[in-house]
């Protein structure tokens, strides 16, 4: 089942007189379930598209389709709803709420999503014991470490049970300890849970865990390879 | 809810310090405002107080054309059963008739025009209680010689002594004040200035024949407790009116204007003196509670008859005063206004850099699913938390300096203590009780909170996602 239909999507950005396509008719779909990495130099679009998927970024032209929703038809506020009903988003800088303890950075979305003290409960012991950090739910992020923060960060985006993460470059910070622990998680939820997994990744770790790789380069796609066979 | 005001509040502690001077602020600007309006209130309602409770009194029932021509033709016809209603009336305090009227004075070969107060020398002690300004003690030239031959006193103080050496007292206290004796000298000299300064002065009974002179009116006519004053006047509907009064007492009004010119005496004698058989020109009403002066005026109004009475409240008779009180009410509302607008731009200040150093993470609060709306709704409780904390730290600083000074008001000497009392007023300066006006300052803080919000929160309302998680 497709969860994500992407179709000649264009973004161009102007800078005084020269014109930068950062995405070039980009047409693309994700599978639920996938588990898959865009890739590709720097300047290539990759985080660029992963905002368009997301509805953080809006398109110069072409369309998303997530889960049947057309992202431009989206107002501000329904766009704001939908990423927090449909869509993890684990950025590469962590980005947790610096006031907010492991546990509450883990149960914030769901909290925005009006779910219940229980749930929430049950939900961010789920994840935390998930990501080993069962023993630091009342640390605030400054006392973590980056990957420890990452692993926070990977389960505020799965407390709200989304369709599908987006990760950008979730291990660019991390060292190779780290950045395995946290694909090792990423890959079990994914596979306990079903959730669509999209990377936009420099690191060959996360390239050979992807099961579907997605090169970029110049805002094209240059190559779509599953790994199960198929390209 | 609970949450969202958890992380407000962690929120204003992520800069401890820029908090701390943001309330610090706060609590400076409410903690003098509080202060500064307390003891503007204070003095406000002491004076009301004093003027009008002590002398015409919040409500006065008078004949409908008396106001505008105060003449003794347009004078009430004063019963019993009338005082009655009015005494008993709920809200009213105390109800006491008074004649006021003019007439010439005359001792010797002086001559002056006086204003006569007829009054129940009984029940106005509730009111003006003239027994309160009877002259107990009298410096003369020979007096004071006597006391620097007698006792030691400094250059300073000999010369104070030659500059009251015309003054009368209700209490030695005001004249050891004048010379200013310290608390020894006090003490020591007492019995002397007793011995030699005291003066036998007397106050009416009801029915007195006799009248209470004002003491510069005295030093004018040169008159003396037990001379005989000869008054002349027109009385009512044009009958003449002229007797000899023998004076009982003398007091000394603190009102230099009065004091010049004022002769009590008892309320059948004045009726008797001007013809005014069983009228009087007004009754003065004080009330249980200030508070209800219009609706008690307005009820009295309704009970009395229209054509023959009408009520006056204080402002409506002192229309000076009112003024006098309004003009500096807005002055000291135009200072706190000037303090509330300094500490706006801090507090406007704060909000813009928390907006702006938070840009970031407010982008991917909102891209993780944090509508604008409730982002907004975080920051300015944020910065009604700072705002509480300033006003209540404020209120709290002020309310115990409030109270001591209700309790024990700032008391004036020397050169201020004469100004005060030459107006006519103790020279006190006292707070205003704990009240409405601290209401006030947190309804001022809450709305320049919300002003100082507008344009940092539109910033957020505005705020592209991409720019701000590029941040």
């Amino acid at each position: 089942m497709k969860v994500i239909e992407i179709s000649n999507l264009h973004k161009t950005y102007s800078e005084s007189e020269l014109e930068v396509r950062a995405v070039d008719g980009i047409t693309l779909d994700f599978e639920e379930g996938e588990f898959a990495a865009i890739v590709g130099p720097s300047g290539s679009g990759k985080t660029t598209l992963l905002n368009m998927i997301g509805g953080l970024d809006v398109p110069t032209s072409g369309e998303v389709l997530v889960g049947g929703s057309l992202m431009s038809e989206l107002k501000d506020s329904e766009l704001t709803d939908f990423r927090l009903n449909n869509i993890g988003f684990v950025f590469q800088a962590y980005n947790l709420i610096p006031v907010l303890t492991v546990k509450e950075n883990t149960e914030f979305v769901m909290r925005l999503q009006g779910k219940k003290d229980e749930e929430c409960e049950k939900r961010s012991n789920e994840l935390l014991k998930a990501v080993g950090l069962e023993e630091r739910i009342n640390a605030r992020p400054v006392k973590l470490s980056g990957g420890q923060q990452q692993r926070v960060a990977v389960a505020r985006a799965l407390a709200a049970k989304p369709k599908f993460v987006l990760a950008d470059e979730p291990t660019a910070n991390l060292d190779s300890k780290s950045t395995e622990t946290l694909l090792e998680i990423m890959e079990r939820l994914n596979r306990e849970e079903n959730i669509t997994f999209i990377f936009s990744t420099h690191d060959a770790r996360v390239v050979k865990k992807a099961r579907r790789i997605i090169t970029l380069e110049d805002g094209k796609i240059i190559n779509d390879v599953r790994k199960n066979g198929g390209e | 809810m609970t949450r969202l005001l958890k992380m407000a509040w962690r929120n204003c502690w992520r800069n401890k310090r820029r908090t701390l001077i943001t309330a610090a602020s706060i609590f400076f600007a409410v903690f003098f405002a509080i202060i500064m309006r307390s003891f503007q209130l204070g003095t406000y309602g002491h004076m009301i107080r004093q003027s009008i409770e002590m002398f015409s009194g919040y409500l006065q029932v008078q004949n409908p054309e008396y106001y505008d021509d105060p003449h003794l033709d347009h004078s009430i016809t004063y019963n019993a059963q009338m005082m009655d209603t009015l005494t008993k009336y709920p809200g009213v305090k105390v109800a006491v008739p008074r004649v006021e009227a003019f007439a010439l004075v005359s001792t010797g070969n002086q001559s002056k025009g006086v204003m006569v107060i007829g009054i129940d020398p009984v029940k106005e002690t509730s009111v003006s209680n003239p027994e309160h300004f009877i002259v107990n003690y009298r410096m003369t030239p020979g007096k004071a010689k006597l006391l620097m031959q007698e006792l030691e006193f400094t250059d300073k103080e000999k010369e104070l002594l030659k500059m009251y050496e015309n003054s009368v007292y209700n209490n030695l206290e005001r004249l050891f004040d004048d010379l200013t004796l310290n608390d020894e000298k006090r003490t020591k000299y007492r019995p002397n200035f007793e011995k030699h300064l005291f003066y036998k002065s007397n106050y009416l009974v009801p029915d007195d024949s006799g009248v209470l002179i004002s003491s510069k009116l005295a030093q004018f006519l040169n008159v003396e407790v037990g001379d005989t004053l000869v008054m002349i006047g027109q009385g009512f509907q044009g009958h003449s009116a002229a007797d000899l009064f023998p004076v009982r007492g003398m007091v000394r009004v603190p009102a230099p204007d009065l004091d010049n010119k004022l002769i009590y005496t008892s309320l059948n004698k004045s009726q008797s003196f001007f013809n005014l058989e069983n009228r009087i020109t007004s009754i003065i009403l004080n009330l249980k509670d200030p508070d209800d002066m219009l609706l008690v005026q307005k009820e009295l109004s309704d009970l009395l008859d229209s054509k023959n009475y009408v009520v006056k409240n204080w402002q409506e008779l002192n229309p000076t005063l009112k003024q006098q009180i309004e003009g500096d009410n807005k002055s000291g509302q135009m200072f706190v206004g000037i303090l509330y607008f300094i500490i706006f731009f801090g507090i406007f200040g704060t909000v813009l850099m928390m907006v702006s150093e938070r840009r970031r993470e407010f982008g991917v609060l909102v891209a993780i699913g944090m509508r604008k709306r409730l982002l907004i709704g975080v920051v300015v409780i944020e910065m009604f938390f700072i705002g509480f904390m300033g006003t209540l730290s404020g209120f709290l600083a002020a309310i115990p300096l409030v109270v001591w000074f209700r309790q024990f008001p700032i008391t004036f000497t020397g050169e201020m203590a004469k100004m005060y009392e030459d107006m006519g007023f103790d020279p006190i300066m006292p707070t205003a009780p704990v009240e409405g006006y601290f209401t006030w300052q947190a309804v001022v803080i809450l709305i320049m909170v919300l002003i100082a919000c507008y344009i940092p929160l539109q910033k957020i309302r505005k705020m592209k996602l991409m720019e701000a998680l590029r941040e």
